[in-house]
């Protein structure tokens, strides 16, 4: 049995099973909420019940007191829900996550791209519009898979119809198989959409640096071409990371927009082209690339951060390192559970 | 502020602090907050600062009444039912003895601590947050005053922990950690107990001490420790906020900060080897040897902790090699010494029974067996004969930390690590690189150490001789608090109550 969690104030949903914990399901399913021990003795992770039939679980009675429990209050590391249930927890409200509800789509597929040896473009038409914020994911339903795939969105909100995606053929991976090998145009799929905190926060003032990696172009993509479109005057910067000439993709597209708007800098990186005395551009990784680019300074910017996982973290301390902080780094990253018992992760960040 | 349809937790708490606050208009800043600049410590905007815990006043004496009606609840059944009864031994007392004079008195140095430095900051979040962990702290102490005062109507040596604290060589420790922390700048205190105290090492001194009082029967002290445990977490978490919002506000604070984590890490380290001899020597059922604890709380948590602080540009603490490599010793060459000054100690001290020294070889497979059992052995021959060792030379004390110049080199435990310098025409000596370091760092504060071994040879702890210090000015009762556990009143009366009859002097140990 499954139930659905509204956690307030932000209007976010999540699914929880029975016998979970309301803070293991949010935390899976990439719904931050504060906790410490995990274990009910802390009380950090103290929400409130506003609506629906909640089991308070082994919250020790020092950290959730009586008059607490009376007052409907529960430890989220603890408690299992009997029903569908409404949650007040001690988290922001992001000005600029519009909450827009998530939908069924049936997709069929319109074209399918050679984008780099090992990334494809598919190009899906919906059977109607999404609304989506530019940096979202979608989850994709790939036949003989077991579960849906997170992918997230390259084209940009204005042209709601389509959905493309990026995707990066992993050896062994069943999706990414499928997608790459036997997909074909005509064929249809059903999706979900859209999901994430991964957008352009467009109330905080700051010039912009996207870091792309590998297939995670997709979202910065998407984010780039809507700021354009709707004329953001901000300065913008992109870089974006590959090995090589072959696996940099959409190269043209981002230079040739360059070209026309002032506000716009791309900077591509290989990081395996030593030996390519075509390349001209920039040998290395793309996180060194920002820091030549910026003289290791990037205060006052707002970074977004899109890439395989040792770009992440690479990137982080690059841009940590030139003073920019947590507050100003955007990206997209699941935390799991296991990130608050993980003895190798410390509780200095929340989200990066 | 935007109209929602009632205030969220923040925004409660954003009234409490930053909107209840004011721009002075006929005053100055900087005299109104006069030490909020002479450390060092550039702040760039007081915005900033995030609320490490959003509480409001309201709530607060609402939960902790409530907490609190518990806790006693919970003493009283204690004292009720002679709990005292079913600790795991007699000596087991003896680690609350240690706790009562040497950590109780520190929370109450926090409470003044964070009181004081509550005033200093020009930011009222950084104020409130203060103020409110003071109050947390002066409630730890006089709990757990209360958790322990049933043990003082059966046991001795816990009549007067607090003049104790303030007077007995070996507490001079844990006092002089904390003093030198409070004489400190208000952004240094915070970077020494917050965050290298309450966050970085915090749970090397709790968790032995309430899982010790778990192990071995003394529910009264382990429920103060879970009464006090959602109160740490919050203590945490100031702990963090101040490093990263010190670290994010220039990057000018970086080397100052860093230079304090060396120092407040060293301090620390030293401070708790007292824990380390309570976990290895003084708990009788075991939790985990100080290498263990020190492997899980500070290597491995220490280390994650620092890798993401790498971020900032600090590196781990100057002297951490040294602490890491010297796990294998401390606890050993500590109780060491206080067999040797037990008759100096409000406590008991005993060697080790037979099971406790092949535990401890266990535990230590490189160090113990080859250095430290036979001194044991050779002591407890010496006690069989009548002739119980006691060391009648005051020792030479370090002038930083306080503690005996007892431990020994990293790469050589059997050479004393000993250090001195010269200042104005006076030598001073250390135990250690680091805290001859401390020294060099600011020398007119540490010259003025009050350091118990001169004070007694200089007149100034009664007289003339050394029984009289101790029963004159250091309080205790000659023969009932001091020497060994073995023939102490305190053995006779555990014998007692579990109807043990006295063991012949040859089964002793």
């Amino acid at each position: 049995m499954t139930y659905t969690v509204t956690v307030e104030p932000t209007g976010e949903q999540i699914e929880v099973e029975e016998g979970q914990t309301i803070l293991q399901a949010a935390l899976r399913q990439g719904v931050w909420l504060p906790f410490a021990c995990g274990h009910g003795t802390c009380a950090t992770c103290k929400i409130t019940v506003l609506d629906g039939d909640v089991d308070v679980g082994e919250a020790s009675s020092f950290a959730l007191m009586d008059s607490e429990r009376d007052d409907g209050k529960v430890l989220a590391c603890c408690a299992t829900v009997e029903s569908d249930v409404t949650i007040e927890a001690d988290i922001d409200v992001d000005d600029d996550f519009e909450g827009l509800p998530v939908e069924d789509f049936t997709a069929t597929v319109s074209k399918i791209v050679d984008l780099s040896p090992t990334i494809k473009g598919i190009h899906l038409s919906l059977d109607r519009a999404m609304s989506f914020q530019a940096g979202q994911y979608i989850n994709l339903n790939v036949p003989g898979c077991d579960g849906a795939r997170a992918f997230s969105i390259a084209n940009p909100p204005s042209k709601g119809h389509e959905v493309e995606l990026h995707v990066r053929h992993v050896i062994g991976g069943s999706a990414t198989g499928y997608i790459h090998e036997q997909l074909k145009v005509g064929e249809t799929l059903p999706l979900s959409g859209p999901y994430g905190q991964f957008f352009v926060r467009s109330s905080q003032p700051g010039n912009l640096i996207f870091i792309a990696g590998g297939s995670g172009l997709s979202s910065p993509q998407s984010m780039i071409l809507d700021l354009l479109e709707k004329g953001d005057e901000r300065q913008i910067t992109l870089f974006q990371g590959a090995r090589n000439q072959e696996e940099l993709y959409n190269a043209d597209l981002f230079t040739s927009l360059a070209e026309k708007h002032s506000n716009l800098s791309y900077i591509p990186a290989l990081n395996d082209a030593e030996d390519d005395a075509d390349w001209k551009g920039f040998k290395g990784f793309v996180h060194q690339a920002a820091n030549t680019h910026f003289d290791n300074r990037f205060a006052n910017h707002k970074a977004y951060l899109c890439g395989p996982p040792p770009m992440i973290d690479a990137a982080i301390t690059a841009l940590m390192q030139g003073r920019l902080f947590e507050k100003d780094i955007f990206m997209e990253k699941f935390i799991t559970a296991a990130d608050g018992a993980d003895g190798q992760r410390s509780a200095l960040f929340k989200k990066i | 502020m935007t109209a929602t349809k009632k205030l969220n937790l923040k925004q409660k708490y954003q009234y409490l602090t930053r909107d209840m606050d004011w721009e002075p208009s006929y005053q100055k800043k900087s005299d109104i907050f006069p030490q909020e600049d002479f450390e060092g410590i550039k702040i760039v905007d007081w915005d900033g600062w995030e609320d490490p815990f959003r509480l409001t006043m309201d709530a607060y004496w609402k939960y902790q009444a409530e907490k609190e009606k518990k806790l006693y609840a919970i003493f009283d059944a204690f004292a009720q039912n002679n709990g005292h009864q079913n600790i795991s031994d007699g000596r087991y007392v003896n680690s609350l003895k240690l706790f009562l004079s040497g950590v109780s008195p520190l929370e109450y140095a926090a409470f003044q601590g964070y009181a004081k430095v509550g005033r200093q900051f020009s930011g009222a979040g950084a104020r409130v947050a203060c103020q409110m962990q003071a109050i947390d702290e002066l409630r730890h102490s006089q709990t757990q005053q209360h958790a322990m005062s049933h043990y003082n109507k059966h046991f001795n040596g816990l009549h007067d922990a607090p003049l104790m604290h303030d007077r007995v060589w070996f507490l001079s420790v844990p006092k002089s950690f904390f003093d030198d922390a409070r004489s400190a700048g208000p952004f240094e205190f915070l970077t020494a107990i917050s965050f290298s105290f309450e966050y970085v090492l915090t749970n090397l001194l709790f968790v032995p001490f309430m899982s010790g009082a778990a192990y071995n029967g003394d529910m009264a002290t382990v429920t103060f420790g879970f009464s006090a445990q959602s109160d740490e977490a919050r203590h945490m978490t100031l702990g963090l906020e101040i490093i990263k919002f010190l670290l994010e506000q220039h990057e000018d604070n970086v080397p100052i900060v860093q230079k304090w984590i060396d120092k407040w890490f060293w301090r620390g380290f030293r401070l708790l080897s007292l824990v380390s001899m309570m976990m290895d020597y003084m708990l009788p059922n075991k939790v985990m040897s100080w290498q263990e604890a020190w492997e899980v709380y500070y290597e491995q948590s220490g280390g994650a902790l620092f890798k993401d602080l790498e971020r900032y540009g600090i590196r781990p603490p100057k002297y951490q090699d040294v602490a890491n490599a010297a796990k294998e010793h401390i606890s050993h060459q500590l109780w060491s010494t206080f067999y040797q000054y037990g008759q100096a100690t409000n406590f008991h001290t005993w060697i080790p029974k037979k099971e406790e020294l092949d535990w401890l070889a266990e535990k230590y497979p490189n160090s113990f067996d080859k250095y430290y059992r036979p001194r044991f052995e050779h002591w407890d021959a010496l006690q069989k004969k009548g002739e119980r060792f006691y060391n009648p030379t005051l020792p030479q004390l370090c002038q930083v930390c306080q503690v005996p110049v007892l431990f020994t080199e990293t790469d050589d435990p059997t050479a004393f690590s000993h250090r001195d310098t010269v200042y104005k025409e006076e030598r001073y000596h250390f135990c250690s690189e680091a805290c001859c370091e401390i020294f060099d760092n600011e020398p007119e504060k540490y010259i003025q150490a009050w350091l118990p071994v001169h004070q007694i040879y200089q007149g100034n702890c009664g007289g003339p001789d050394l029984p009289s210090v101790l029963s004159d000015y250091y309080h205790f009762n000659l023969g009932e608090d001091n020497l060994d556990f073995s023939g102490s009143p305190d053995e006779k009366r555990w014998n007692e109550i579990k109807g043990i009859k006295p063991l012949d002097k040859d089964d002793v140990a």
